[in-house]
């Protein structure tokens, strides 16, 4: 797909993107992304560690965040009029659609979830203390908002701290943001997903995230209210661009190598901050200080690869063979994996006994063959549905949503109809079926390390092999 | 259920509150009274935007019908976890603050004490001069009245989520 438009100028500043064609950088634009505090944006891998799996899938946030302008010209083009925009909201729009990823952790998502991390330990043991009074690690948008108005470098790119401020509040949805610009960023089918989806799947090398992203472009649509929808017209877009979502968690995201390599880093990077060692960040408050200061050009994936790189001669066994797996790219083993496709709510099936057994078993596991629980990582996927919110909602509930709820749903605008509804409530769409059910994988991984017997593998995987019968 | 859950679950306990998402009110009591335990010093990493109802986190909402569709595994996942002891102190304190038991009342009175405090603490605007934070909240889609206002910085003080000539 080519992004030109006739709205180019000669001042633009032409992007060749892989995935989109052309993409134009206008002055201000080109300008930011100049910024060291942008080109961060080229050490951090989109994909975490899933290059692993996929050789190729070494794409970066910098490149997606340009993909992401390019698709906002779009947005824009069809949003202005019903909406009002003038030139410099639209301005404010496409750079905050460029910004919205400037405040990414090291290895994207992983690092930025460590604070959900179970240990097994704690899940074998049932007993933990969850210290609340410490600052967790903020979200990265917050993140980004700090990039963007703490760093002179961004601030000046912006034109002063009062525009930067504005761009910043409407990719956070600040107080002070206007609603309906926001929405154009957050709606669901945002402008992100529709951007992630392609590149990630070209990357992979993988058809599942090949969406019909031209036809759903010139389909989409405002309502008098300002709500984003796309015409019914497209719904077979619609319900492909959810089931391509669907498909990537289950192949990509998910993959069972993936998963393993990037839970191990996870629970290396908790373990590591308990013990407070390797000058990883203690709190949100650390976190705070590195991406306001001058050490931001360091919080990059490498800031992560030094950490597991020092902690491979760790005294603590556990944290040593986490990091040896990942250096060595020898991913934990897979012992035993659990999938279920449930109706919603449904919390009776082999994937919760699996893990039953796990809570009650592992201990007597380990000790049977003398290995530290800590060597065993418990885990499970994110209920994977194919509308994310609208499937966990009953009918009556989606009606009864907030407008904020609301916006999070994919809308279809119903020929007729000035106000868009829910794709779920659509009663001809596949979704309004399938969406009632979720897909998860519950998974036990082994960390192997130097000294293991060579059978011990296959021995665990016939220990545990029949986890999920009740 | 991760960490972030469990701690969810956990301060809604010590609340005294139900983890509900069935009605609207339910998830207005819910994210409002997030917001307050988190400006109060229990950190449960939630980030909060501003829509039309004042604080809101998509991923409180999430996480919320999660732990509420898995309300039995809740009880083996997070069985022996627990809060720490300042946390517990200062939801204890709290409690008082949501004792209200018709839950509509109680969304009503949330919705202002939280869509307050999240302004006074998130964009540093002053309490002090009830007539501009009237204005403000207004701006924002909040048309309390001035005795409403009042009524809640005076709650807000009380529970030592705001102070007089504190900003």
């Amino acid at each position: 797909m080519n992004m030109a438009s006739g709205a180019a100028v000669r001042n633009d500043k032409l992007i060749v993107d892989s995935v989109h064609g052309d993409i134009h950088l206008r002055p201000i634009e080109r300008t930011v992304v100049d910024t060291a505090s942008f080109q961060r944006l080229r050490h951090l891998k989109q994909l975490g560690m899933a290059q692993v799996t996929y050789p190729n899938a070494t794409h970066t946030r910098f490149a997606h965040s340009i993909g992401v302008l390019g698709i906002m010209e779009h947005i824009i083009r069809v949003a202005k009029s019903p909406l009002g925009l003038s030139d410099e909201q639209q301005e404010d729009i496409r750079l905050a659609g460029l910004l919205h990823d400037v405040g990414h952790y090291p290895y994207s998502h992983l690092m930025e979830k460590v604070d959900k991390v179970q240990l097994a330990e704690e899940i074998v043991d049932g007993s933990s203390t969850i210290n609340a009074s410490v600052v967790k690690y903020p979200n990265h948008e917050e993140i980004g908002r700090l990039i963007v108005t703490k760093q002179d470098d961004l601030i000046h790119a912006l034109g002063g701290l009062e525009r930067a401020t504005r761009v910043a509040d409407l990719f956070t949805r600040e107080t002070t943001s206007d609603p309906q610009l926001s929405k154009l960023i957050h709606s669901s089918m945002d402008m992100d997903r529709l951007d992630y989806l392609l590149r990630d799947a070209q990357a992979a090398g993988v058809p599942y995230g090949h969406i019909d992203l031209n036809y759903l472009l010139h389909n989409f649509r405002t309502s008098p209210s300002g709500m984003l929808g796309v015409d019914e017209k497209a719904l077979t877009a619609v319900e492909h661009f959810l089931f391509a979502r669907f498909f990537m968690h289950k192949t990509v995201y998910y993959h069972k190598t993936t998963f393993a390599i990037e839970e191990a880093s996870r629970q290396l990077l908790r373990r590591v901050r308990d013990a407070n060692k390797y000058n990883i960040p203690a709190d949100g408050n650390a976190v705070k200080t590195i991406v306001s200061g001058t050490d931001l050009g360091t919080f990059t994936d490498a800031f992560v690869d030094r950490i597991i790189e020092s902690a491979a001669t760790d005294d603590d066994p556990v944290i040593s063979a986490l990091a040896n797996c990942i250096r060595r790219r020898k991913p934990p083993k897979l012992l035993k994996e659990v999938c279920v496709l449930e109706p919603n709510q449904e919390q009776h099936h082999a994937g919760s006994t699996f893990r039953q057994n796990c809570r009650h078993q592992l201990r007597s596991l380990a000790e049977k063959h003398s290995l530290p629980l800590g060597r065993f990582l418990v885990c499970k996927t994110l209920p994977l549905t194919l509308e994310e919110r609208g499937a966990q909602l009953t009918e009556e509930q989606a009606r009864n949503l907030a407008p904020e709820e609301r916006e999070e749903l994919i809308k279809v605008f119903v020929r007729g109809d000035d106000e868009p509804v829910s794709v779920v409530n659509i009663r001809h769409s596949v979704l309004h079926i399938c969406s009632n059910h979720f897909f998860q994988s519950y998974r036990l991984y082994f960390v192997s390390a130097d000294g293991d017997p060579e059978s011990l593998v296959h021995m665990l995987k016939s220990d545990v092999a029949n986890w999920d019968a009740t | 259920m991760d960490r972030q859950q469990i701690g969810l679950k956990l301060t809604m306990d010590a609340l005294g509150l139900p983890l509900s998402v069935g009605s609207f009110d339910d998830r207005l009591i819910l994210q409002k009274i997030v917001v307050i335990a988190q400006i109060a010093g229990v950190d449960l990493g939630y980030h909060f935007h501003w829509y039309l109802r004042g604080p809101y986190s998509p991923a409180l909402t999430r996480d919320a019908f999660a732990v509420a569709n898995e309300a039995e595994v809740f009880v083996t996942d997070a069985a022996g976890c627990h809060l720490d002891e300042a946390s517990l102190k200062r939801l204890a304190q709290l409690r008082t603050l949501v004792a209200t038991k018709d839950r509509g009342d109680l969304a009503s009175k949330l919705e202002l004490l939280g869509s307050t405090v999240f302004l006074l603490h998130r964009r540093g605007i002053s309490g002090d001069d009830t007539a501009e934070l009237q204005r403000i909240l207004k701006a924002y889609g909040k048309d309390f009245s001035m005795a409403q206002i009042d009524s809640g910085l005076r709650e807000l003080d009380e529970y030592g989520l705001w102070s007089s000539g504190s900003k």
